[in-house]
């Protein structure tokens, strides 16, 4: 026998003794009367309590529970037992869904959760950007209604997992992978992969230029052996095709040296920063270039001999030297090269200005790229590895200095390096005296 | 919707028709694309596939004619639904004639790179406006997808400065013509190109004038209102 039933009997036995009582005292009609009332009592009572909880039941407000008295206590402590345990669940569950949902967010990829259909049923704030989802319009629409890529619909249809790269929001590459889980559910994760696609592109270009840089001397070299073993070539002939094999043998080893120069630039660590005396430097630069230019350019040099510099001398020579026989090779015999160095006071300036051929303003952004070239016939036969601006703009990368180019078609061009004011050094005084 | 129709049936139809234009808006817009590619890189190839690529948009628009007509015997729909399905009609019609343009698009830009003629600097132009005529495009589209009245309007307004860079270009390929008349076959290529461009515009405008009419139920084409701005 449950509390319940013990509790109404009770009850209705206190009533009954009552009434018998009253009706042996006072009489049998007094006693019944009693009867009526006691049991009226008990009815009102029960009526009370179950429209109260017919009414919290319509709308149940948590840890609202009615209290009762009598047999409905026990009914309604237990409920209310069971209530704070269904609350106390459903708050563990709300943050272990919050947990998960940040977990999800904080992914470094974008998660769509799509449902039967391919309905979106939530997805991470990456995904969103990426594919232009608004998850407060959005949720219950078929994912193909706004990521429209035709590869994509094709692939919806499809059965396992699947990957696939699609034109994102802004120009961006999204790779999308979808992996079902569940009955009918699936995992749409998506990923940029526009830096990605551009890195693998570069690395193609750069793999086919070299290859192509020195697969043409190559052809020249093979195309000369071949002649000078199978024909028999007056002695004369054979030294002019042995000198325009060493030539081509050259440009390979210098397209060779250039390359591993940028290596080195790229990986190694920046050497300790010495002094780098710039007026003897550039003397010799200067040289270097006369010799380049065999007395066809007017070459000049104008130096502030007060200012040194701190970094590495090899590799800043080899970024004005560089820049000096760029200026020859791209000015006709007759022309001026004129280099200065200059001190300011937002750093020290090494310029040099030229009188040639100049370059159109659509090539200046992409000159300092590997083997770019405004005219791809003029810079072989000049001698030119299409690698010298590259390693200047890295020699110059690792000094904190920068490269500028002013230029128009036929006007000259103007190649400036500002080295900013924390890499100058003043001059030893001991040295400006000498010099 | 879905409240107001006993057949859960006729609701999954309608979606997948709405699912099919959008697929086409998607088919559609990769064309454009492609197309405003090739021009840029020359890939003759990628033209070609663009211009052959333009029956699946035609075949897309005839199997939707069919299911659309078919939805209407069958189903006799009334007030919204029926909106939906005017709309959804004349916005194919619309896709399919963007599908045109964009192979128009692909046409010329094979006609300029087979002949080798260097690109005149209006190029460039011409990719921004394209890019403006995509995201139109794209956004008309998701405002039929999601219903958003506002979304539509944005489209509304942006057809104007469409049309103005349309005019800008226009001028800039005139001033070359008249310097160098070396320059005039490839530059009328390129004012085709524009106005296909132009034109794409003005079907996304007219898309997501029928996303009001669903929503609305109003009329809103060639009433001065949204102004320009406004």
């Amino acid at each position: 026998m449950s509390a319940v039933h013990r509790k109404t009997l009770a009850s209705l036995a206190a009533v009954a003794a009552a009434a018998l009582a009253i009706g042996l005292i006072a009489g049998a009609s007094w006693g019944w009367g009693f009867f009526g009332t006691g049991l009226g009592a008990l009815l009102f009572h029960h009526v009370r309590h179950l429209s109260r909880l017919a009414r919290w039941l319509t709308d149940p407000a948590r840890g609202q529970v009615p209290e009762g008295t009598g047999s409905w206590d026990e009914v309604l402590t237990a409920l209310h037992r069971f209530e704070r345990a269904a609350a106390r669940r459903e708050k563990d569950l709300a943050e272990a869904l919050a947990r998960f949902r940040r977990a999800a967010q904080a992914l470094p990829d974008g998660v769509v959760v799509l449902g039967a259909g391919n309905r979106i049923e939530w997805s991470n704030d990456k995904a969103s950007a990426m594919l232009g989802l608004d998850l407060r319009a959005d949720v219950g629409q078929p994912v193909g209604n706004l990521v429209r890529a035709p590869a994509l619909a094709e692939t919806l249809g499809a059965q396992g997992t699947q990957e696939l790269v699609i034109q994102g929001e802004l120009g961006a590459r999204v790779m999308l992978r979808l992996i079902p889980y569940g009955r009918t559910q699936r995992l749409l994760l998506c990923r940029d992969v526009t830096q990605a696609e551009r890195v693998e592109t570069m690395r193609r270009d750069f793999v086919a230029n070299v290859s192509h840089e020195l697969r043409t001397p190559l052809t020249v070299l093979v195309g000369f052996l071949e002649t000078v073993r199978e024909l028999k070539l007056d002695p004369q002939r054979q030294r002019d095709y042995l000198g325009m094999m060493r030539e081509q043998a050259a440009r390979m080893q210098r397209i060779i040296d250039d390359l591993l120069a940028l290596s080195v630039l790229e990986s190694s660590p920046l050497p300790a920063a010495g002094r780098v005396r710039v007026r003897a430097l550039l003397d010799r630069v200067l040289a270097d270039g006369k010799a380049l230019s065999g007395g066809g350019h007017v070459l000049s040099l104008e130096a502030d001999p007060h200012v040194d510099i701190a970094g590495s001398e090899q590799e800043l020579a080899s970024a004005f030297g560089n820049l000096v026989s760029n200026a020859i090779r791209y000015t006709p015999p007759g022309g001026k090269v004129r280099l200065s160095w200059t001190d300011g006071p937002e750093g020290a300036t090494f310029a040099v200005e030229d009188t040639g051929v100049g370059i159109a303003p659509e090539h200046i952004p992409r000159l300092t790229e590997r083997f770019y070239r405004v005219d791809r016939g003029r810079s072989r036969e000049s001698g030119g590895t299409g690698l010298g601006l590259a390693i200047v703009k890295h020699a110059l990368a690792r000094h904190e200095a920068t490269l500028s180019i002013e230029s128009a078609p036929g006007a000259g061009s103007r190649f400036a390096v500002r080295l900013p004011p924390q890499r100058t050094l003043p001059a030893l005084v001991a040295e400006r005296r000498e010099g | 919707m879905a409240n107001e129709h006993a057949s859960k049936q006729y609701d999954l139809d309608l979606g997948a028709i709405r699912t099919r234009v959008l697929q086409m808006g998607g088919l559609v817009e990769s064309q454009i694309r492609r197309a405003i590619d090739g021009l840029a890189s020359g890939d003759l190839a990628a033209l070609e596939q663009v211009i052959d690529d333009d029956h699946r948009v035609n075949a897309m628009e005839v199997a939707l004619d069919g299911d659309t007509s078919h939805l209407i015997v069958r189903r006799q729909p009334a007030a919204s639904d029926l909106r939906m399905i005017f709309a959804i009609a004349k916005t194919v019609t619309d896709l399919e004639r963007i599908g045109d343009e964009a192979q128009k698009m692909a046409r010329m830009a094979k006609a300029i790179h087979e002949r080798g003629a260097a690109p005149l600097p209006p190029a460039v132009d011409v990719r921004h406006a394209a890019e403006a005529a995509i995201a139109m495009l794209r956004r008309s589209l998701d405002a039929f997808a999601r219903l958003d009245c506002e979304a539509a309007q944005g489209v509304i307004r942006d057809d104007a400065g469409l049309d103005a860079e349309f005019r800008a270009i226009l001028r800039q390929l005139i001033t070359f013509m008249m310097e160098d008349p070396r320059t005039i076959s490839t530059a009328l290529e390129i004012v085709w190109i524009a106005k296909a461009i132009e034109r794409i515009g003005d079907h996304a405008k007219n898309m997501a004038e029928y996303v009001i009419y669903i929503v609305r139920g109003t009329d809103v084409r060639h009433t001065r209102s949204p102004q320009p701005g406004a």
